[in-house]
């Protein structure tokens, strides 16, 4: 038996606001990302990329059609099965948003701190190899603010990706960094979830990553119009 | 080994990263920790040097007039009824206490300031006098008196002369006395010096007093008598004329009497209302903005799937550490300020335990209230905004 997609979205709608003030920005949304699948998602300016990336992550509630993360319906979910949801994903934003008050290591670690299960050992050996994995390896007791924004951005995929993660969610994760910084951390998560097989969706305006994916979706007002399908061949 | 809450630790590193929010706040704190244990302190010093001579009575009961509202001003009693009351199955012995404001003679700088006087017999004084009793012979000479070497230094330096085993001679209400012995009690709010007379000095001192008239009637019960139902008793065998309680009683009827009387509840209280304030409104100042600066990192924490509930707890961790890093300084000053207050106006005040312990808990809740206030404001990190 095929496992069942990581994503399985069927005829999402979502609105904005109540009564005259609704406004709908999600019209049917069908979409299914496949197990180890990485995704791209574009199209213009407020076509809902993020809408529905939020709504996937489990940081919104399902308004109406069928949503299916891991396994998990989140429509009609109730806040602990999103919570719940959440901890199973790795968050990638824009702003790397992490704690400035808190060193490249400990804001790792923060994630491990999560599930209480994990010993100190353990704790600090996986911190470890996640930054080094992001090439971090000199850098584990800088602040935030010491670090260049490439950095930053890793320091950030080393705590998505941490706390093994089922699913990435990226949103315009090299919007803040230059070309090749943003080239070198498109290349570099492409990697790590290729190594465990963790299927990614990232919403990116960039077009000169779009040759990471195995598939890129466009969007506009509300509604995919295009499955490129395999970019490779497509090509 | 065991490690501190993850939340705890947060909250202790974002405190401590900013060196000088964690010092206005810790600041905050010392000055509200500090006003309170200095106002309750001095409230409570102020009761208890007032009550202070009635706690000294050993007496298990005392006859006093029904006029009488506080034993520093007294109305006198006939001692016939003190005679009258030792004829008591359950009394033991009577003893008249006098009471007195006399002039005494600074033999120094020759000016005169007003002392307190009490009259009581040396030979088993009914108050704890420690030596009282021991330099009985000597005070039961003509104009020989003992003085409190805790009065106040307007007296000149009587106590020193005094430790050094030489006599001070002087005037008190103008009559010429050799101030021979010494005993330790401590003044008031009340006085600002005692003397301890034999009654027959005290008729010296006071000549146009009746020594028949008595301020205070003391009373020695049998050993296995209960003082609150001899009181009751005698009361009802002395009538109306005598109000009769026991020493317990009185020293309750005292600190009423203070309470009713001077307002220390009421400026005290609001002195400490103050201090709660002021340490409420710096550290909410605190928590307030440093959640609204960390906002979007709180809301990406919820984003990554923690729980409001730790957020709170990571804000209550840091009102908890400011509380405990506010409390140590505050108490050490308030320590040093009690220390001034008992040297400088020589009236004992003392830190308790309850109160310590008392003022600890309202500084967590301080902090803890600001916190919860300050945390009303987390619920607007929405973990979708992050994006
Ligand atoms: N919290 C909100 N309340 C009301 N409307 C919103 C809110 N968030 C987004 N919108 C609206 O929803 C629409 C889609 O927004 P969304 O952020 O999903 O677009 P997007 O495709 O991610 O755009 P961009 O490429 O600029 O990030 C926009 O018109 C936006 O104004
Ligand atoms: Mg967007």
């Amino acid at each position: 038996m095929q496992p069942e997609a990581p994503i399985v979205a069927r005829d999402l709608c979502f609105a904005f606001g109540e009564g005259e003030l609704r406004k709908q920005i999600l019209f049917n949304v069908c979409l299914v990302v496949e197990p180890g699948e990485i995704v791209l998602l574009t199209g213009p300016s407020g076509s809902g990329k993020t809408t529905l990336l939020t709504l996937i992550g489990g940081l919104r509630r399902v308004q109406d059609g069928e949503l299916r993360v891991l396994g998990q319906q989140l429509n009609g979910a109730s806040e602990p099965i999103l919570v719940k949801s959440r901890r199973r994903i790795g968050f990638i934003f824009q702003q790397h948003n992490l704690l400035p008050f808190l060193t490249a290591r400990q804001n790792v670690e923060l994630m491990l701190d999560m599930e209480r299960r994990l010993t100190r050992i353990d704790l600090a050996s996986r911190t470890v190899s996640a930054l080094e994995s992001v090439g971090l390896g000199d850098r584990f007791d800088f602040e935030p603010a010491q670090l260049s924004g490439g950095q930053r951005q890793r320091v950030a995929i080393a705590r998505a990706l941490v706390g093994d993660p089922e699913l990435i969610l990226a949103d315009e994760p090299t919007a803040a960094l230059d070309s090749k910084s943003g080239r070198s951390v498109v290349d570099l998560l492409k990697n790590l979830a290729r190594e465990r097989g963790v299927p990614i969706l990232m919403v990116t305006h960039d077009a000169r990553v779009l040759d990471v994916a195995d598939r890129v979706v466009s969007m506009e007002d509300g509604a995919i119009i295009e499955s490129a399908g395999d970019v490779e061949s497509a090509s | 080994m065991t490690r501190l809450p993850s939340s705890f630790r947060i909250g202790w590193l974002q405190v401590s990263h900013s060196k000088t929010k964690l010092l206005i706040a810790s600041s905050g704190v010392v000055v509200a920790v500090m006003l309170m244990l200095v106002q309750l302190g001095i409230r409570r010093g102020a009761i208890d040097s007032s009550i202070a001579i009635a706690k000294r009575l050993t007496a298990d009961v005392v006859i006093v007039s029904p006029r009488t509202k506080s034993v520093f001003k007294p109305s006198s009693i006939p001692r016939s009824v003190l005679q009258r009351a030792a004829a008591h199955p359950d009394v033991v012995r009577i003893q008249p206490l006098y009471f007195g404001t006399a002039v005494f003679r600074n033999p120094w700088s020759l000016q005169e300031f007003p002392i307190s006087v009490y009259g009581l017999d040396a030979d088993q004084p009914m108050m704890d006098l420690p030596g009282y009793e021991q330099q009985r012979s000597r005070l039961e000479l003509a104009d020989h008196l003992a003085f409190d070497l805790q009065s106040r230094p307007t007296f000149g330096p009587v106590a020193k002369e005094l430790l050094a085993g030489n006599e001070v001679v002087t005037e008190v209400n103008r009559r010429q006395v050799h101030v021979v012995g010494s005993v330790s009690v401590g003044v008031s709010i009340n006085t600002e010096g005692t003397l301890y007379v034999s009654p027959a000095n005290f008729n010296r001192l006071f000549p146009s007093r009746d020594l028949g008239a008595v301020d205070i009637g003391l009373v020695r019960a049998k050993r296995d008598s209960d003082p609150d139902r001899l009181a009751r008793e005698l009361s009802e065998f002395l009538g109306s004329e005598v109000r009769v309680i026991s020493q317990q009683g009185l020293v309750k009827a005292e600190e009423n009497y203070l309470r009713e009387t001077a307002p220390l509840d009421f400026i005290f209280g609001m002195g400490a209302v103050v201090g709660f304030f002021i340490g409420f409104v710096v550290v909410y100042q605190i928590l307030y903005t440093e959640v609204a600066n960390h906002l979007p990192h709180y809301a990406t924490l919820k984003a990554m799937g923690f729980k409001q509930s730790y957020l709170v707890r990571v804000v209550l961790s840091q009102a908890f550490i400011f509380s405990v890093i506010g409390f140590i300084p505050g108490f050490v000053l308030a320590l040093g300020i009690y220390n001034l207050a008992t040297t400088a106006i020589q009236m004992p005040v003392l830190m308790t335990l309850g109160r310590a312990t008392a003022v600890f808990v309202t500084t967590l809740l301080m902090c803890g209230l600001s916190a919860m206030m300050a945390i009303r404001r987390l619920s607007s990190a929405q973990p979708a905004d992050v994006f």
